[in-house]
């Protein structure tokens, strides 16, 4: 048995499960964290829409086209036949990218309807609210105690500085730390 | 054109200070936005990012310069074509999207194809950006491994030639195919019969062949060649496509002689005489309206050399909800404008998916074929 220690560090040699040939050469794709993964809740598997569901549609200008006229939209519509939800993207120049965008944000609509709070974006949100709101109160916590701490030096100081000569200084020193601490805190 | 109404200048200016002057060659508020966006984009990536002042200065002038009608592709410097970013520049036509659309279209009908050649070979004529070939080359090799493919673009202009070679490398590298696929690039006339005398500066098509040791036989042929008849392009084309393009990719060159319509379409016979010349298999040909279309259907039908010629709309891929559905026994497929002459003979119907016409009995081939062959035939009975 190795040293606990060891066991956090990567494998030198690739596991031949996880390795694959790229360019002629071994990669492992072993992460370089043995923390972390696999711990995330599993997904839903994604919405899959099928072609038949949908209407696509391209927003073109009338008049001709072609040679003649030098188009810079490349709207994509699509309409979810089922539903009657209508996707509009013109996110980007590039049309086949609008038409990947335009499914994915689709799909995320329709699984929001059928799934409700069960749906990949409710999820996602979710888990993001929490993260954040962990941290607020991490954050907080932190320049609670902070500012705990500083009272609590202040005071102390206080008091030696009746002793000594430079007293004043400590004091206004005093006065403008809180200030800091809060516009950093914000 | 409708003029802009003041209460939208308005509206704009309220939205952004650089919006009023992007909605004279947008029109539309929206496509006004997207442009703004995309511009600021741009300027933010190009200039560097720490100096607020220079990346201001910079949007400002694309804006105007956008003002002006210079198209976005030249401001930005590139064009999405299919799934390619393709690099443009001021002296080459700017690739447009129902371009990809009918090329994209041609490829995947090609690659599920049950027998394709060893070697399929890809012929574009007045190339340009050279943004066929890579196309075609894009989504073949996206699921046919197992076929090599050769492409060839030829064009008049050193510049297109140029730009194109730029956007080969560029492509490839991005990509990083890993077939043994071959693209090369070639100045050359197409409108130049090769059986006249050569005089012009230009090489003809043939010459350009042998010269650069391509191959004389080809199985596809797409062009996207000058099409725009003078009255056309005074009357149809927008400003900024008059004013920015180059006019040489967008009307054929003057004759005399010719009419308005014919000069619009002095291309065509000389692409189907060297479809002809190169044995293609499947001919694709841009054309401007459906108009342009029944008149180089009607060519092609004439040089009765193809199977099948069909008509091709704006998009291909979307059903047809427009009429005609035929036009003078022609097929016509997709939404939009007519925008595309397709022709096919032999294995070219297997390719597309069509039906292989049944050719009357005819003497046999080998009366014919240039190969050598060891069995006495008495003079008479050999033809040439």
């Amino acid at each position: 048995m190795p040293p606990t220690t060891l066991l956090r560090l990567p494998s030198l040699r690739p596991a031949s499960a996880s390795s694959v040939i790229r360019n002629g050469l071994p990669v492992c794709l072993r992460a370089f964290t043995t923390t972390g993964i696999g711990l995330a809740k599993q997904l839903p598997p994604r919405r899959v829409i099928l072609d038949s569901e949908i209407e696509e549609s391209f927003l073109k200008g009338s008049g001709p086209g072609g040679q003649k006229i030098n188009k810079t939209s490349s709207a994509v519509q699509l309409k979810h036949l089922p539903t009657g939800i209508v996707i509009k993207c013109q996110e980007s120049r590039s049309r086949s990218y609008n038409r990947k965008a335009a499914r994915r944000i689709l799909g995320e609509r329709i699984e929001e309807i059928e799934l409700g709070e069960q749906s990949r974006t409710a999820i996602k949100a979710r888990e993001k609210s929490k993260k954040k709101a962990s941290a607020e109160k991490k954050k907080r916590r932190k320049y609670k105690e902070l500012a705990e701490a500083k009272a609590r030096e202040d005071v102390e100081e206080d008091v030696e500085g009746e002793v000594e000569e430079g007293a004043i200084e400590h004091e206004v020193q005093a006065e403008r730390l809180p200030a800091e601490e809060g516009s950093k805190g914000g | 054109m409708p003029r802009i109404s003041n209460a939208l200048i308005r509206h704009a200016r309220s939205i952004d200070k650089l919006l009023p002057p992007l909605l004279r060659p947008c029109r539309e508020l929206r496509a006004a936005q997207n442009e703004l966006r995309w511009l600021r984009e741009h300027a933010a990536k190009v200039a560097s990012t720490r100096n607020a002042k220079v990346r201001d200065t910079l949007l400002r002038n694309l804006v105007l310069e956008r003002a002006k009608g210079k198209p976005l592709q030249y401001l930005l410097g590139s064009e999405y074509f299919g799934d390619l970013q393709i690099t443009c520049r001021p002296g080459v036509l700017i690739p447009r999207q129902e371009t990809a659309a009918s090329v994209a279209y041609l490829a995947r009908l090609v690659r599920q194809a049950e027998e394709l050649p060893p070697e399929l070979r890809v012929l574009d004529l007045c190339t340009g950006t050279g943004c066929i070939p890579l196309l075609f080359h894009d989504e073949l090799a996206a699921t046919r491994k197992d076929v090599r493919s050769r492409y060839l673009g030829i064009d008049i202009s050193r510049d297109a030639v140029h730009l194109a070679h730029y956007n080969l490398q560029k492509v490839w590298r991005q990509k990083a195919y890993a077939d043994k696929s071959v693209t090369a690039f070639v100045q050359a006339d197409v409108l130049i019969d090769p059986f006249d005398d050569q005089n012009a500066g230009m090489p003809c098509f043939k010459a350009a062949l042998n010269h650069y040791r391509q191959p004389p036989f080809w199985d596809i042929l797409i062009s996207n060649p000058p099409y725009i008849s003078p009255s056309g392009y005074w009357s149809t084309t927008t400003r900024s496509v008059r004013l920015f393009e180059p006019e040489l990719a967008l009307l054929p060159p003057p004759n005399p002689d010719a009419s308005d319509t014919e000069r619009g379409d002095v291309f065509y016979p000389r692409l189907l005489s060297i479809a002809q010349h190169v044995e293609a298999k499947v001919v694709l040909l841009e054309v401007a309206d459906l108009d342009q279309a029944h008149r180089v259907a009607r060519l092609a039908q004439d040089a009765d050399f193809f199977d099948g010629i069909e008509v091709w709309r704006d998009w291909p891929d979307q059903p047809n909800d427009a009429e005609p559905v035929e036009l003078d026994g022609f097929p016509v497929i997709g939404q939009g404008n007519g925008r595309y002459v397709l022709c096919w003979r032999a294995q070219g119907a297997p390719w597309l998916g069509k039906d292989v016409v049944a050719k009357a009995e005819t003497e046999p081939l080998s009366h014919y074929s240039l190969q050598p062959t060891f069995i006495y035939r008495p003079p008479s009975k050999i033809p040439l």
